[in-house]
């Protein structure tokens, strides 16, 4: 039964799974507004992260402090390779596409999806790696739950991760370049704004998020080949729940689906919890295809 | 060259590859390659039937595994519960899978692109999920066990071929009729078709109905093939071979899906010898093709074999 | 006569911007009428209300008597309405031939039928020679061109053609305009939206102009075009 204690644990535990999510989430988002695509890789970038940070700490013997940044330098400069060499197509030339502009995104991230996962179970091996915990405390009390160390770290670490991200959006030059090409490409390149580099810039930013995020929860999840898939088809709810394409509905989504998914597994079912989400995802887009907060716009 | 050309052309190439490739019974018995090969075929009724929906209806479905794994059920929980015999499983295997792809298809009518992706990914994955968690009907990860319908594996080689022609036969005799014109015309654009008069809602959710009835009668005769039954056959990575396999092969033509279908299978399984790097490969294949040779390896081999060089597609 | 089409109070908003703002008249059959107004005037939008793309805020439309508002574009196109978009709608990956055997083929015609069909509008249209081209590899003219024979594949009870001489050639201009008037003569009923005055006032006896989303003045082209309220709104001083 659902009392007020347990209730406050779940609303703890659902918002804090909500950070996370929403440090992947707002990637996929901003690829999503920029170039009109969903990214099927991104969780790839996650598990990329994972064992970048891993790797670099556990067996180089690098301080944590620096292998977390180190996990998003080598995200960012993953997803920087894969804009310049995958997705400049797309845009460089654009007309030529017409309609094979959306099968060649989709089938292009997807192999590389299917390209990162095998690579490194090949070359690293299927096994899951345990990583080091930023904060080896086993039992912490925030507020009415109990969570471990890690969890409490990491969150506070996506909590400031996500402020500076909204920060740069908000005020940095670069930041309303986003959201500029985001809202017209063609119109903010006649502005003069680079929108190839903002392409670049986004790619890269949404791969170091993901990895960042694969870093923080690896001591929690142990990073294996196939870990990312799991929160890559989370921040695709949250994405469609958010809007496509839209950041603070991205981050609001995100906590939401964190809380939804806590208490949905006490009250309505453990057994198929992971499915709320995809049939939230499925309503959405058949009847709310602009997300919680969007518009929709002009078809013929 | 007309449409009609070009695909009875695709028809007789398809046909031609059928045929020798039943000819290997006559030179090896190796159950090991028989049934390398009946897989193939497998993913080559798989692949044939996506690209029904993705290549020629513009439908860029994520779901193809998950009807293959539908059928599969249907076909074993029909013989777990009722017993019935191959033949009725693999009826009622087709039968459920497509129902269940008429209903899925009318719903997700207005969407496109990546929004179709995701939708019907989510539907693949919980179609998965609640496979695999509903441990008292299903036995979950565990899987469902079954008769073995034959023992000898040449039989099953014929049998497979069999299905596998009966698909080709059927979607060649679609797409020569006017349904083939319909359907491309609604991939290319689908408020042009309407303007034309083409029943959008109908011919869609029809691609989507035969596509999901082929993946699933796909999945019913391998279940009986495997002799068991797991939620793996629904798994995203199975999508991912039947894209790739698409993509590798041509897209939007009759043969390229099969002729995919067979390169990658088989020469994964002699792959496996040297360290499993197969589908690192592929995948890498898949993104070259896809990004400088988007017609895949028909479409390489009818330009070069082409008498005249045409002008490459102009920007729009 | 009854007429074919009549257009009865249509109005459609677009959040605040009231884009077809009451408008209504009739089309008999046989007709050859022309709408014309500024940019943005609701000529458009309101050809996406008669063919099903969009459906009006208020009034309603008659095609032959029966409202047919709330019946979707293909509804229409099975009626006999055809409409040709001003954005370019073809099929790009579907050849010339096969373009045209879509429509002929969704009408109801046999295969025979909807292939002698396409190669006499070929002809006629003067695009056979890039009959076996994708569509996607025309020109931007010829796909106009090609759009254009779409909607005669079978004899449309009314065709909507929304700016069809926009960025064509004046050689291809002449061939579409005697197709018309060609088909005007033997009794084809259409609505023919352009910017190109001469060209209306050459092919249309009977013009409707719109300014703001209302219908400014419908009549006899030479009234509609010397109407004061027109010339003001339209063309300006230059053309008074
Ligand atoms: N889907 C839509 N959403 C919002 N506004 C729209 C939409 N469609 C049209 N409008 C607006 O309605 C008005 C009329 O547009 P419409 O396209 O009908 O004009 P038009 O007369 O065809 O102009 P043109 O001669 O330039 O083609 C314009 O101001 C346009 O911005
Ligand atoms: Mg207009």
């Amino acid at each position: 039964m659902l009392t007020g204690a347990l209730a406050a644990d779940l609303a703890v535990n659902g918002l804090v799974t909500g950070l996370f999510y929403g440090l992947m989430a707002i990637g996929l988002a901003l690829i999503f507004g920029v170039l009109r695509i969903v990214n099927f890789a991104h969780g790839e970038f996650y598990m990329v992260g994972a064992y970048a940070y891993t790797i670099v700490a556990a067996r180089l013997g690098v301080p944590l402090v620096l292998a977390l940044p180190t996990a998003f330098l080598f995200g960012a400069a993953l997803g920087w390779v894969v804009e310049r060499t995958l997705m400049r197509p797309l845009y460089a030339n654009i007309g030529s596409w017409g309609l094979m502009r959306d099968e060649y995104a989709v089938i292009v991230t997807f192999a590389l999806s299917l390209l990162l996962v095998n690579f490194v179970d090949k070359a690293i091996g299927p096994y899951a790696f345990r990583a080091p915990a930023l904060i080896s405390a086993s039992r912490v009390v925030v507020g009415p739950a109990l969570m471990s160390g890690q969890k409490v770290a990491a969150a506070l670490v996506t909590l400031a991760v996500l402020a500076l991200i909204a920060f740069f959006l908000r005020f940095s030059y670069w930041g309303r370049a986003v959201r500029a090409v985001s809202q017209n490409r063609l119109g903010a390149s006649l502005a003069g704004i680079d929108a190839t580099a903002v392409s670049s810039l986004v790619f890269s930013l949404a791969g170091g998020l993901a990895a960042l995020a694969g870093a923080l929860l690896s001591p929690i999840i142990n990073a294996s080949p196939d870990v990312g898939a799991f929160p890559a088809i989370k921040s695709y709810v949250i994405v469609v729940l958010g809007g496509m394409g839209s950041i603070p509905g991205a981050f609001i989504a995100s906590l939401l689906l964190g809380i939804v998914e806590s208490f949905g597994a006490v009250l309505v079912s453990y057994q198929y919890r992971d499915t709320f989400g995809l049939i939230l995802l499925i309503l959405f887009l058949l009847f709310r295809p602009q997300g919680l907060f969007g518009e929709r716009g002009r078809e013929v | 060259m007309s449409g009609d050309v070009r695909l009875r052309r695709e028809f007789i190439a398809t046909a031609l590859l059928l045929v020798l490739l039943a000819l290997v019974p006559l030179v090896t018995r190796d159950v090991y390659w028989l049934g390398v090969l009946v897989v193939s075929a497998y993913f080559a009724i798989l692949a044939s039937s996506w690209n029904l929906l993705a290549g020629f209806t513009g439908q860029f479905s994520l779901a193809p595994a998950a009807f293959a794994m539908i059928g599969a059920y249907g076909a074993a929980l029909s013989a777990a519960y009722y017993n019935v015999p191959p033949i009725v499983g693999l009826i009622i295997g087709t039968g459920v899978a497509g129902l269940i792809g008429l209903v899925l298809g009318r719903i997700v009518m207005r969407l496109r692109g990546p929004y179709l992706a995701l939708t019907t990914l989510s539907f693949a994955e919980i179609a998965r999920l609640v496979a695999s968690n509903s441990i008292n009907i299903t036995r979950g990860d565990l899987g469902l066990p079954l008769e073995p319908w034959f023992n000898d594996r040449v039989i099953w080689f014929y049998v497979f071929f069999g299905a596998l022609t009966f698909v080709i036969c059927g979607l060649y005799l679609l797409l020569r009729s006017k349904a083939g014109l319909f359907l491309e015309a609604i991939r290319d654009d689908e408020i042009a078709a309407a303007r034309s008069g083409v029943r959008i809602v109908f011919w869609k959710t029809a691609a989507f109905a035969i596509s999901s009835a082929a993946a699933g009668f796909a999945g019913a005769l391998y279940a009986y093939f495997a002799s068991l039954v797991t939620p793996e056959l629904g798994l995203v990575q199975q999508t991912g071979l039947v894209v790739s396999m698409t993509v590798i092969g041509g897209m939007g033509s009759l043969i390229g899906p099969v002729v995919g279908a067979f390169l990658v299978y088989v020469t994964s399984e002699w792959l496996r010898d040297v360290g499993g790097w197969q589908l690192v490969i592929f995948a890498a294949l898949v993104i070259m093709f896809a990004r400088l040779f988007r017609t895949g390896l028909w479409g390489l081999v009818t330009t070069a074999l082409a008498p005249r060089r045409r002008a490459a597609g102009r920007p729009a | 006569m009854s007429p074919l089409l009549s257009v009865q109070g249509v109005t459609k908003r677009f959040g605040g911007l009231v884009a077809v703002a009451d408008v209504s008249f009739d089309i008999a059959p046989g007709e050859l009428v022309g709408l014309i107004g500024p940019n943005g005037s609701g000529k458009t939008t309101l050809l996406n209300i008669m063919s099903g793309h969009l459906s009006g805020d208020q009034g309603r439309i008659l095609l032959d008597g029966e409202p047919c508002s709330g019946l979707k574009p293909q509804g229409l196109a099975r009626r006999g309405l055809m409409r040709m978009f001003q954005l370019t709608r073809i099929f790009p990956r579907m050849n010339v031939l096969d373009n045209l055997l879509v429509g002929g083929r969704a009408l109801g015609l046999a295969a025979d039928e909807a292939k002698t069909r396409a190669n006499a509008l070929l002809e006629e249209l003067q695009i056979a020679h890039v009959g076996h081209l994708d569509a996607g590899q025309l020109s931007g003219g010829q796909m106009k061109l090609l759009e254009f024979g779409c909607c005669f594949m079978r004899t449309p009870r009314l065709a909507l053609l929304d700016e069809p001489f926009a960025a064509i050639h004046p050689t291809m201009k002449e061939i579409m305009s005697r197709f018309i008037r060609a088909r005007h003569a033997e009794g084809q009923t259409f609505v023919l939206v352009s910017h190109d005055m001469p060209v209306i006032v050459e092919l249309c006896p009977r013009s409707i102009c719109m300014n703001a989303g209302r219908v400014l003045s419908d009549g006899a082209t030479s009234q509609v075009l010397a109407a004061p309220a027109v010339i003001e709104a339209y063309l300006g001083g230059a053309a008074a």
